[in-house]
């Protein structure tokens, strides 16, 4: 048996499959990674149901090892990798998305990545209702309890260094230079470990494990780990 | 040397630190040395640390750097994407936490605990610089701290490893992390699990 699938019978299995090669070729990724973050995808996607397409529960399932009640910041991510708009992540966005975080990235596409991040209802800024709404789910999400005032205050100090023209809202300009003076924003739009991955794949009878090893530090163990429901 | 390692449990076996300082190890030995972590981002230490004045403001009068709204947001578990990859293998090089106490109780706090247990301290405005005394596993453990204001009297620390062993990291974390002494509310992202 060959050890390499033909690409008609994955694309019946996993809809939007694209051969490692040519993904390979579009980003930044080598094929082999390609086909690391194929086996990354195959058990995150198959965790609820088995469709070869990663839903927004079993997205959230891979985040935070539980369900989620909707939360504003983790739809949000899942809207970005939610490429064509679906509902569904297939393959091909998955590695799409991923790219945007490998340290090669252009800080182009991080920085428009980020923009759309921020800019909940697309519609080309970011307002500061959109920022209250996330510093909000935040505050919620790690039990911070802080007085609207205080709110309001760290809302004002913010649009007063990033809203240039004091619009009350961000453009996509204004976020460049804003980003420019503050790089330790673009932080969460780059993972290092990108760089360094290959597989190793071990069954469980209660989990399925993906160990990613880095090939520079050989002691380090990186493991996907998603339940089994 | 070698009636050294050859001991038996009976009598004390010669220790690593020992053999480092054997004179017959010494000869032709060269450290091993461990590169310094790139996937640490450094510059903003860097930038402050480097600086043509030598000489380090202890008590500043200043206040600490104000988080922005979006600096905030992008610390949210929904934001960190290494979250994909399962923590229990990897230990985390950097943790934060928040505090109500003023921000120079919170750096004197820090040094007071930092000191005895062996780190050098370099502050210069509510950044600091800690530097490990004994060589463990790899190299030195250096870690830098910085201390930002989300809103008055409301302060985030955030502890780094810039060095070292991460496992060591930890531990020197866990000493540092007291919070009887500095009233801490919470610990953000407070996921520190030990790899094998």
């Amino acid at each position: 048996m060959g050890c390499f699938s033909s690409k008609v019978a994955r694309q019946h299995q996993f809809p939007g499959y694209e051969d490692p090669v040519f993904l390979a070729s579009q980003t930044a990724f080598t094929v082999s990674e390609v086909q690391a973050l194929f086996e990354m995808f195959k058990i995150i996607s198959s965790t609820v149901v088995d469709d070869g397409l990663i839903s927004k529960e079993e997205f959230q399932l891979a985040l935070f090892e539980n369900r989620k009640k909707e939360d504003l910041l983790a739809n949000r991510i899942f809207d970005l990798f939610d490429l064509k708009q679906r509902g569904v992540i297939d393959f091909e966005d998955f590695v799409m998305a991923m790219n945007v975080f490998h340290p090669n990235a252009s800080q182009e596409d991080k920085l428009t990545f980020s923009f759309k991040l921020y800019d909940l209802d697309g519609s080309g800024y970011i307002e500061r209702q959109e920022v209250k709404q996330m510093l909000i789910a935040l505050l919620r999400e790690s039990d911070m309890k802080l007085a609207d005032e205080t709110i309001e205050l760290i809302l004002d100090k913010t649009f007063s260094e990033a809203d240039a023209n004091q619009d009350g809202k961000i453009d996509k300009s204004e976020w460049q230079s804003f980003v420019g003076r503050n790089p330790s924003l673009l932080k969460i739009m780059t993972l290092p470990y990108l760089r360094y991955i290959y597989i190793y794949t071990q069954f469980d009878h209660r989990y399925t494990y993906i160990y990613t090893f880095k090939r520079s530090k050989g002691s380090l163990g990186i493991t996907c780990k998603v339940a089994s429901t | 040397m070698t009636c050294a390692w050859a001991e038996s449990r009976k009598r004390r076996r010669i220790t690593i630190p020992e053999i480092l300082k054997d004179e017959w190890f010494k000869k032709d030995y060269k450290p091993p040395h461990f590169e310094k972590d790139d996937d640490v981002n450094l510059d903003d230490i860097d930038a402050i640390f480097n600086g043509s004045d030598d000489h380090l403001v202890t008590e500043s009068k200043e206040k600490p750097a104000s988080v922005n709204a979006f600096e905030l947001i992008s610390r949210s578990k929904s934001f960190n994407l290494e979250n994909l990859f399962e923590k229990q293998a990897l230990v985390k090089k950097e943790t934060q936490f928040t505090s109500r106490s003023p921000a120079n109780e919170i750096i004197s706090k820090i040094e007071e605990t930092a000191r005895p247990l062996g780190f050098s301290v370099q502050k210069k405005n509510y950044k600091m610089k800690l530097q490990g005394d004994r060589t463990g596993r790899k190299g030195q453990l250096a870690v830098a701290t910085e201390v930002f204001e989300v809103a008055p009297s409301l302060h985030l620390v955030e502890l780094r490893k810039t060095g070292g062993d991460t496992l060591e990291f930890h531990k020197a974390h866990s000493s540092l992390n007291f919070s009887n002494n500095l009233d801490i509310l919470r610990n953000l992202n407070s996921h520190l699990l030990i790899g094998p």
